[in-house]
C-alpha cells in the first residue's frame, strides 16, 4: 500500500491550502458542547478534540435540509429548476463507523433511480478518514467488522501517532490529493509507522468495554415479525426521534415547499424520522405503523434486518451515537443481546 | 429530453376535469413538452407523483390507460391538504407530474386469462388503467370475459359512472356488476356490501384472475370468499397503498419488512404478501 507521513505541526497548512481550493467539511465544535461537520474556512475552526461527532457526518453527501428545485408558476407558465450542485469537496475527519455508514448509504441513494443529489456530492468528494484516539463506552465498531483504525471506504486514512500522521493512499482520489499537496506528504519512516499504526490499533482494540455479538440475531428476526420482547421495549420510547437524527445510517426523509410569493418558491427535502407517528400516516387516517411498538420495531429490525436483506450491508455501523443521546436509554447493544437470548431460550 | 434528476417533476397541465362524486374529481393531465409523454412509458397499475407548488407532492395512482391516448388521468379523492389543493385547480392550471413509479399488474401473465375485477369506492382508480387497458381494441382479443364488480356507498358516490354504465358495458364478453351499500330511491341495481355480492356471484377460479382494490375492510371480508370459490393465492392481485414521499426507494416511508411499496409494489399478488408482515 502507497503510504505517507504528515507532521503534525504542518496540518493545519494543509487544511488550510485545503479550505482554500475546496469546499472543506470538518469537525467543529459549538457552542462548546456540539460536535459536528460543517464548512470550514479554516484549520483554526476544526476540533480535533472528540471521540466521535454527536452528529455524524453523514449530512456532507445528505444534508439535513437541501434544496430540491426552484419554481415560477405564474399561472400560464410553469417553470421548474434543479437545483444539484457539484462542488470539489473534501471531508476531513471522518471516524471509521462513519466512512462505513456511507458505504452503507450509497446503494440506497444509488440503484434503478440515481439520487443525483447525493451521487454528485459522492463522486465530487474525497474522504479524507481519521483513526480514532479512544474508544467511547458507547462504542461497539468491532461487531461489524470494522475497528477504530479501519481505512476500508476512505480515500485517504490519518492515524495520529505522536507528532506524525501517518497517511494510508487507499484511491485513485486519495492519490491525487496526495500529488497536488505533496509539500506536506513525505515518505520517511513510512514502514515504522505502519507499525505503529498496528499497535495502537491493538492498543485501541482491547478498550472496547461492550461486547456485542450478532450472531443469530438476524435470524431471529427473520423467523419471528412478532415478538412479545417488542412490547417491551417500546413501552419507555418517547419518540423524540433523537436516534434517527444522530444515526449514520438512518436516509428517511420528508420532502416540502416553501414559498415565497405568489408565483415563486423553492423545495426542500429534509431528515425524517420512523419514530414520528405521522411518518407513516396517510391523508385518509389510516396509519400501518399506528403506535411506538411499530415504529420501534421497524427501527430495529430496519438496522438489524431489512438493510442486510435489501443492500446485504449492516444498517448499523456501531457507532453509539443512539446509544449516547437516548433520553429513556435504550441500548442496540442490549436489545442485540436480548435478541440472542429470545433466539436461544424462545 | 434533459431531465436527469429523479425528483424533479415534469412541467404539466390540467385539461380536463370531472366531478365523480362529492369528493373525487379525475384529473386529465398533459405534458407541456409532448416528447415527456413519448418516453413517459406508465403501464398499468403504476404511480406518479402530483405537484401544486406551494403545498407539495403526493403519490396518486394512474387511473389512464396508456392505450387510452396522450394524456394521463387521475382519480383524486379530497382527503388531505395536497390532494384539497388539486380539487382547487380548475382548467388550464400547472401541475408537475413525476414518474411513472412501481410495478405495474402482470398484463402479460393475464394473457388469455379471463378477469374479474373487485373495488369499492375510490379503489376503482387503480383498477381502471388496467380495465381499459384489457379493454382497448388493441389488446381486447388477448384477453378472456372480463367482469367488473363495484360498490359504493351511494349511487352518489360511484366513480367512472359513464365508464360503469356506458362505456364498459358495451365491450363484448365484459360484465359490469355494481352495487350500493343501502336502498336508494331510483336504484333498480344490487343492494349491500361488495364482499357478498361476490359470494353470490360466484366467480369460478378456472382460467381467471381476480384483481381486488379497496379499502382494507373490503381486501379482508372477500379474501376468505375468493379463497372459498377455490382462488389460489397466485391468481388474487391486489394494490396497495402507502405513505410516499420520494416514490425511488429512498425516504423510507412506505417499506413493509424490507420491500419498499413505491419500487417492489404497489401490485402484489396474495402469495406475495403472506411473505410480508402484516404491516400494511
Amino acid at each position: 500500500m502507497d503510504t505517507r507521513v504528515v507532521n503534525k505541526g504542518q496540518l493545519p497548512e494543509l487544511l488550510d491550502k485545503l479550505a482554500q481550493d475546496y469546499t472543506l467539511f470538518a469537525p467543529v465544535c459549538e457552542d462548546e458542547t456540539v460536535t459536528l461537520f460543517k464548512q470550514v474556512s479554516g484549520a483554526q475552526e476544526i476540533t480535533l478534540d472528540y471521540t466521535n461527532s454527536d452528529v455524524s457526518p453523514k449530512g456532507c453527501f445528505f444534508p439535513q435540509t437541501e434544496k430540491t428545485l426552484t419554481y415560477t408558476n405564474t399561472g400560464d407558465k410553469l417553470e421548474i429548476n434543479n437545483v444539484c450542485e457539484e462542488e470539489k469537496t473534501v471531508v476531513f475527519g471522518i471516524r471509521p463507523c462513519d466512512i462505513k455508514s456511507i458505504l452503507a448509504l450509497d446503494p440506497v441513494f444509488h440503484g434503478k433511480f440515481v439520487d443525483e443529489y447525493y451521487t454528485n456530492k459522492r463522486e465530487n468528494t474525497t474522504i479524507i478518514g481519521l483513526s480514532c484516539q479512544k474508544v467511547a463506552s458507547t462504542c461497539f465498531c468491532t461487531a461489524f467488522n470494522s475497528g477504530p483504525c479501519d481505512g476500508s471506504g476512505s480515500d485517504l486514512m490519518f492515524t495520529e501517532l505522536g507528532d506524525k500522521y501517518f497517511v494510508e493512499v487507499n484511491t485513485e482520489k486519495g492519490r491525487v490529493l496526495v500529488d497536488a499537496y505533496s509539500q506536506f506528504f513525505g515518505t520517511q519512516d513510512t514502514d515504522q509507522l505502519a507499525k505503529a499504526k498496528a499497535e495502537h490499533e491493538k492498543k485501541l482494540s482491547g478498550q472496547f468495554v461492550r461486547k456485542v455479538d450478532l450472531d443469530g440475531v438476524k435470524e431471529v428476526l427473520d423467523n419471528n415479525f412478532e415478538l412479545p420482547y417488542w412490547e417491551k421495549v417500546f413501552e419507555k420510547c418517547l419518540g423524540c426521534g433523537i436516534c434517527t437524527f444522530v444515526c449514520p445510517t438512518c436516509h428517511c426523509f420528508d420532502i416540502f415547499d416553501l414559498t415565497n410569493g405568489l408565483f415563486t418558491g423553492e423545495r426542500y427535502r429534509c431528515w425524517d424520522s420512523c419514530m414520528f407517528p405521522d411518518f407513516t400516516l396517510m391523508a385518509g387516517g389510516h396509519n400501518p405503523r399506528p403506535t411506538q411498538k411499530e415504529r420501534v420495531r421497524n427501527r430495529f429490525m430496519h438496522k438489524l434486518k431489512y438493510h442486510m436483506d435489501r443492500y446485504n450491508l449492516d444498517g448499523c455501523v456501531g457507532c453509539g451515537r443512539c446509544i449516547a443521546k437516548c433520553p429513556v436509554n435504550i441500548d442496540i447493544t442490549a436489545i442485540i443481546k436480548d435478541l440472542k437470548e429470545v433466539g436461544q431460550n424462545g | 429530453m434533459d431531465r436527469p434528476i429523479p425528483l424533479t417533476p415534469y412541467p404539466a397541465t390540467i385539461t380536463k376535469i370531472v366531478d365523480e362524486t362529492g369528493d373525487v374529481k379525475t384529473f386529465t393531465v398533459e405534458f407541456e413538452d409532448p416528447q415527456v409523454m413519448e418516453e413517459f412509458g406508465n403501464k398499468p397499475g403504476q404511480v406518479a407523483q402530483l405537484s401544486v407548488f406551494g403545498e407539495g407532492e403526493s403519490t396518486i395512482s394512474i387511473t389512464s390507460s396508456p392505450t387510452r391516448g396522450k394524456f394521463l388521468e387521475f382519480s383524486v379523492r379530497r382527503v388531505g391538504r395536497l390532494t384539497n389543493a388539486l380539487h382547487q385547480l380548475e382548467v388550464g392550471s400547472k401541475i408537475g407530474v413525476r414518474g411513472p413509479y412501481g410495478n405495474c399488474f402482470p398484463y402479460d401473465l393475464m394473457k388469455g386469462k379471463d378477469l374479474f375485477f373487485i373495488g369499492g369506492g375510490i379503489a376503482l382508480a387503480p383498477l381502471r388503467s388496467l380495465i381499459d387497458f384489457v379493454l382497448s381494441e388493441q389488446y381486447r382479443s388477448d384477453y378472456g370475459k372480463v367482469e367488473i364488480l363495484y360498490g359504493a356507498r351511494s349511487y352518489d358516490d360511484l366513480c367512472f359512472k359513464s365508464d360503469l354504465f356506458e362505456r364498459w358495458p358495451k365491450i363484448p364478453n365484459t360484465k359490469v356488476y355494481t352495487t350500493l351499500d343501502r336502498e336508494e330511491e331510483g336504484w333498480k341495481g344490487h343492494v349491500g356490501f361488495v364482499p357478498p355480492y361476490v359470494e353470490e356471484v360466484s366467480p369460478a377460479p378456472e382460467n381467471k384472475f381476480a384483481i381486488i382494490c379497496g379499502p382494507p375492510i373490503l381486501i379482508k371480508l372477500t379474501l376468505p370468499i375468493m379463497e372459498k370459490l377455490g382462488f389460489s393465492d397466485e391468481q388474487i392481485i391486489t394494490t396497495l397503498e402507502m405513505k410516499m414521499k420520494c416514490g425511488i426507494g429512498k425516504c423510507g416511508r412506505c417499506n413493509i419488512g424490507s420491500k419498499y411499496v413505491c419500487i417492489d409494489g404497489p401490485v402484489f399478488n396474495l402469495a406475495q404478501l403472506k411473505e410480508l408482515p402484516p404491516e400494511y
